[in-house]
């Protein structure tokens, strides 16, 4: 019974980190209908970006490290806007598809350039505390990371229903034509929007870097699949249900790979994604249409 | 017009004297691209380091007498199959009389897939090319086509010998629980075809294994069974990513075995590069560390041409003398009309070879076209990989 | 002249890919499965020449209609599903018919060796082509007839009506369904044309590269499948195979003498093709 509860609160923790990323996908894909497949990608660029800050600062704490991944995760959330979404008509939908696949590839082959693909370790906050309940253990980061992933949400939803710019994103991506004959810049907007969750997703990168010790470009497409599914679970365009999602991806994952292995586990896990669409296809916390 | 006497003079002497120069062209190929890209960077370095080496002392000797210098062009396969097998028929197009490379094992499989099977057999269309591996490392491939050689260490007899004197150093030491890298086809066969193997056939009792995914990023469940099997050694068969990742694991849950085993490929700078601190003390064989005066001069030399100098890049270091020792040995012409006898020629003599000398001493060649290298035993000590002991 | 005979080999199988999801991408639909009907069509063909010992002409047949049967029962599900959650859909269905294979284990003993598929470790050995002796040029034409055979096929589809009715679902469903267009029978019809495509591509696939696993089929080759229409515009066949030509034979191999950065270029240049052409290099139909 311990075990099986150890490996459920594992499972459950781990999946912060999904819910973390899940955030950012479904902000992008459900918020803004936008399909950026590069968005794991350009997370885990940020996290990298950030080891730059060790090279600046000797022996820099975590949290600056951190926060220069914020920060390059916005700049590239910045860049993929522009390359793919800015100039590309919206009568095309494939193509800022495809061109965001473009950037998956260009950002995966830059870091494997300045890198030679060799991971690298990543510095972490509290990763070496676990609390202890007799033989029952929580890791200490993760609780960090969930911790971190439940403010972002507060923040994000602050953001998106209390501000302006929530506003005007939420209006732009409803209606961009009525949007702008409200007089909302939508270009100005939507290279905004992208920049927060860029933002978001540096942080998300240098987070999962922490809790999994090293950087690696074998990363990136894990977590894009994750975070496709996270986001169709939890509902498209709710944060709440990203992170619910997240926890409830985490949690199976890991009871299917006790109980099948992990060979047959992600199996088990598109399993869970289909039962969702066919029975729920909203996802946890359905749009209200 | 006594310049441009002068002028045509010089010229006709320059152009005979270059008519005269051969080259010899040799095709390198392996993976620059993915979290491979340092493997076929140092193969690189290596392969033009040496052939720079040769060329400083005369180059290779050919058939008529003369000499010719070697030439080395090196291609990205990117680890994938289909550009494997399109390089090696890029390469069949060239004049290269032979090919050094994979590094991926799952690109070797195809690759000498479409070799010809067996010479002069007249029904295969098989491609008639000299390859000469220098890493992909998963055994038994070399048997698949009879112009596939591969020079790569021989992990049975390497993990054999490490548990032999594992078993005499500490002889307190009884079990062995092993973590798996499952979908990787080279991790995959090193556990069960060969550490799982060799631990029980030297006595140790192997209470089971973990597994996991390359790119798994959790793994409180396997440490767990690690905590659990409670062995005195844990033998991890991945790649340093996943190597780490389990490491770090077992420092959080506080496991620590008395001993820890690695997989070949990560008694390299990845690995200290990503956990240092956790890898302290884990034990791999290798087939190459600088401890020999040739050895420490390849390392130097390849550094020179940017490349790290591993059991993986100084198999390549190899391969090109060997390649000498065979061109000089069966005579080659190096003339362009005569390609495809000197490959055979090529093919040949790596067959003929009964023993090559490697950087570590002398390397045996066996029956089925791979090799028998001598090894040692290196530890993670401080950030640096120290020779724990050589058997040689 | 052999390396050219392998390039159009490649571009060939590729082009079989491609066009697998271009017939599914006219009805609107974005499909990353393409890539489990090719493993399906890859891993049964493969199969049936080397451990029934099958000729590769009905072992690719058998590869064909798996793949469309497959793809058929992917096809009715698919329609529950749109936009965003048919990528995630079709995506986790690929992936589990790779971990499908990863698991798979079928091994028959032939001659002293055992041979066939063995889960992670792949399926070697499919060596039909060099052991009948069919030379790399032999083996190029073979493909290439498939190739011809299905863009004729998908050419005069387009012409007829058919083809129309494939592209006003693409255009506009509700328009589509109003004036009487059976929405179901168009979008499985044209998943398992798609299936059927990808199985024949994947099994010659299997048969060239003599060696298979389930890393090959991947969200990677996934991508690819429907890259190439979309690169190359959905206007007409034509422009798939362009685009698995500028793909494969001018970025793979041509820029093969800039060394790393050919790597670099591929994904700028595909962005770059996007933001130039957003409609894909021959652009739409009727544009």
């Amino acid at each position: 019974m311990l075990d099986f509860l150890q490996t459920l609160s594992d499972g459950v923790l781990f999946g912060a980190i999904y819910a973390l990323i899940g955030i950012g996908f479904t902000l992008v894909f459900g918020v803004m209908h936008k399909i950026n497949m590069a968005y794991a990608a350009a997370s885990v660029g940020g996290a990298y970006a950030g080891l730059l800050v060790l090279k600046a600062v000797a022996a820099a704490p975590a949290w600056m490290v951190f926060f220069g991944a914020f920060l390059a995760g916005g700049m590239l959330g910045w860049l993929v806007y522009v390359t793919c979404f800015h100039f590309i008509p919206l009568s095309s939908p494939l193509a800022p598809l495809m061109s965001t696949v473009g950037m998956l590839l260009l950002i995966d082959e830059v870091i494997v350039h300045l890198t030679a693909g060799m991971p690298q370790s990543y510095p972490a906050m509290f990763d070496d505390v676990m609390l202890r309940f007799g033989e029952f253990t929580l890791r200490g980061d993760l609780l960090l990371v969930f911790g971190i992933s439940v403010l972002a949400m507060i923040g994000l939803l602050a953001l998106l229903y209390r501000s302006r710019l929530g506003l005007a994103t939420r209006a732009v991506a409803q209606q961009p034509t009525a949007a702008q004959l409200c007089g909302i810049r939508v270009t100005r907007v939507n290279a905004l929007t992208f920049v927060i969750t860029g933002l978001l997703g540096g942080l998300a990168g240098a987070l999962i870097g922490a809790s999994v010790g090293a950087l690696s470009p074998l990363l990136t497409t894990p977590l894009t699949v994750k975070g496709l599914i996270v986001t169709v679970i939890g509902g498209l365009g709710s944060i709440p249900g990203a992170i619910v999602a997240g926890l409830l991806v985490g949690g199976f994952e890991n009871l299917f790979q006790q109980f099948r292995g992990v060979t047959e586990r992600d199996m088990y896990v598109m399993l869970l994604l289909f039962a969702f669409l066919v029975f729920r296809p909203g996802g946890l916390f359905p749009a209200k249409s | 017009m006594k310049k441009i006497a002068i002028a045509v003079a010089v010229a006709l002497a320059a152009g005979s004297a270059y008519a005269q120069e051969k080259t010899i062209k040799i095709a390198g190929f392996g993976a620059k691209s993915g979290v491979v890209r340092s493997f076929g960077v140092n193969s690189e370095a290596a392969l033009i380091a040496a052939a720079d080496v040769i060329n400083k002392q005369g180059g290779v000797k050919l058939a008529d007498g003369s000499s010719a210098k070697i030439a080395v062009e090196f291609y990205d396969d990117r680890c994938t199959a289909e550009e494997g097998i399109s390089i090696i028929r890029r390469i069949y197009g060239t004049d290269a009389v032979v090919a050094v490379g994979p590094t991926c094992s799952n690109v070797a499989e195809p690759l000498f897939g479409i070799l010809q099977k067996k010479v002069d057999d007249k029904g295969d269309s098989g491609l008639q090319m000299p390859v000469f591996t220098d890493v992909a490392i998963k055994i038994g491939l070399a048997r698949i086509s009879e112009w596939a050689f591969r020079n790569v260490p021989n992990e049975t007899t390497m993990y054999s010998s490490l548990f032999y004197w594992l078993k005499t150093k500490y002889p307190a030491v009884q079990s062995v629980y092993g973590g798996v890298e499952e979908d990787f086809a080279h991790s995959r066969a090193s556990w069960y075809a060969v550490m799982k193997d060799r631990a029980e056939a030297n006595g140790y009792k192997v209470i089971g294994n973990s597994k996991w995914l390359v790119n798994d990023t959790n793994f409180s469940t396997q440490v767990r069974e690690i905590k659990n099997a409670n062995a005195d050694i844990v033998a991890i068969s991945a790649h340093p990513f996943t190597t780490c990742g389990v490491l770090k694991e077992m420092q959080r849950q506080g496991v620590k075995p008395k001993l820890l085993v690695g997989l070949t490929s990560s008694s390299s700078l990845e690995t200290l590069q990503g956990c240092a601190k956790q890898a302290e003390g884990i034990i791999i064989p290798t087939s190459f560390a600088p401890v020999t005066k040739e050895g420490k001069a390849a390392a130097e030399t390849t550094a020179k041409f940017k490349g790290a100098a591993d059991l993986h890049s100084m198999a390549a270091w190899e391969n090109i003398f060997i390649l000498k020792q065979v061109m000089e040995s069966e005579g080659i012409s190096a003339d362009k009309s005569q390609l495809q006898a000197d490959r055979r020629k090529v093919r040949d003599g790596l067959a003929k070879l009964k023993q090559t000398q490697g950087l570590l001493g002398v390397t045996r060649r066996t029956e089925d076209r791979e090799a028998d290298k001598p090894y040692l035993f290196v530890q993670a000590k401080g950030g640096n990989w120290v020779v724990l002991h050589n058997p040689l | 002249m052999d390396f050219y005979f392998g390039l159009a080999q490649t571009v060939g199988i590729h082009t079989l890919l491609g066009l697998s999801a271009y017939i599914v991408l006219l009805t609107g639909q974005v499909s990353l499965a393409q890539a489990a009907f090719f493993a399906i069509g890859a891993y049964s063909a493969g199969m049936l020449t080397v451990l029934a010992g099958w000729h590769v002409v009905p072992a690719l047949g058998a590869g064909s209609l798996l793949g469309a049967v497959t793809a058929c029962a992917v096809g009715f599900p698919a329609l529950r599903v749109k936009g965003l959650m048919l990528v995630v859909a079709t995506l986790a269905f690929g992936e589990g018919v790779r971990l499908f294979f990863f698991n798979f284990d079928y091994q028959v003993a032939k001659g002293g060796i055992r041979v066939g598929p063995l889960g992670g470790e792949g399926f070697r050995q499919i060596r039909f082509f060099p052991e009948h002796g069919w030379t790399t040029a032999e083996v190029m034409l073979f493909i290439w007839v498939f190739v011809i055979g299905v863009m004729a096929l998908l050419w005069w589809l387009d012409r007829s009506r058919y083809g129309a009715v494939l592209r006003s679902v693409g255009e506009d469903e509700v328009a589509a369904q109003s004036v009487g267009i059976n929405l179901t029978a168009v979008k499985v019809s044209a998943m398992t044309v798609g299936g059927a495509i990808a199985g024949v591509g994947g099994g010659l696939y299997a048969h060239y590269t003599t060696h298979i696993e389930h890393a090959n089929f991947n969200v990677l080759l996934a991508t690819f499948a429907i890259a190439y229409p979309i690169v190359g515009g959905l206007r007409t066949v034509f422009g798939t195979l362009t685009a698995v030509i500028f793909v494969q034979a001018f970025l793979i191999e041509g820029l093969r003498f800039l060394g790393d950065w050919r790597n670099l270029l591929f994904g700028a240049l595909i962005v770059l093709a996007m933001n130039l052409r957003p409609h894909g290099l021959f652009g739409r139909h009727g544009a």
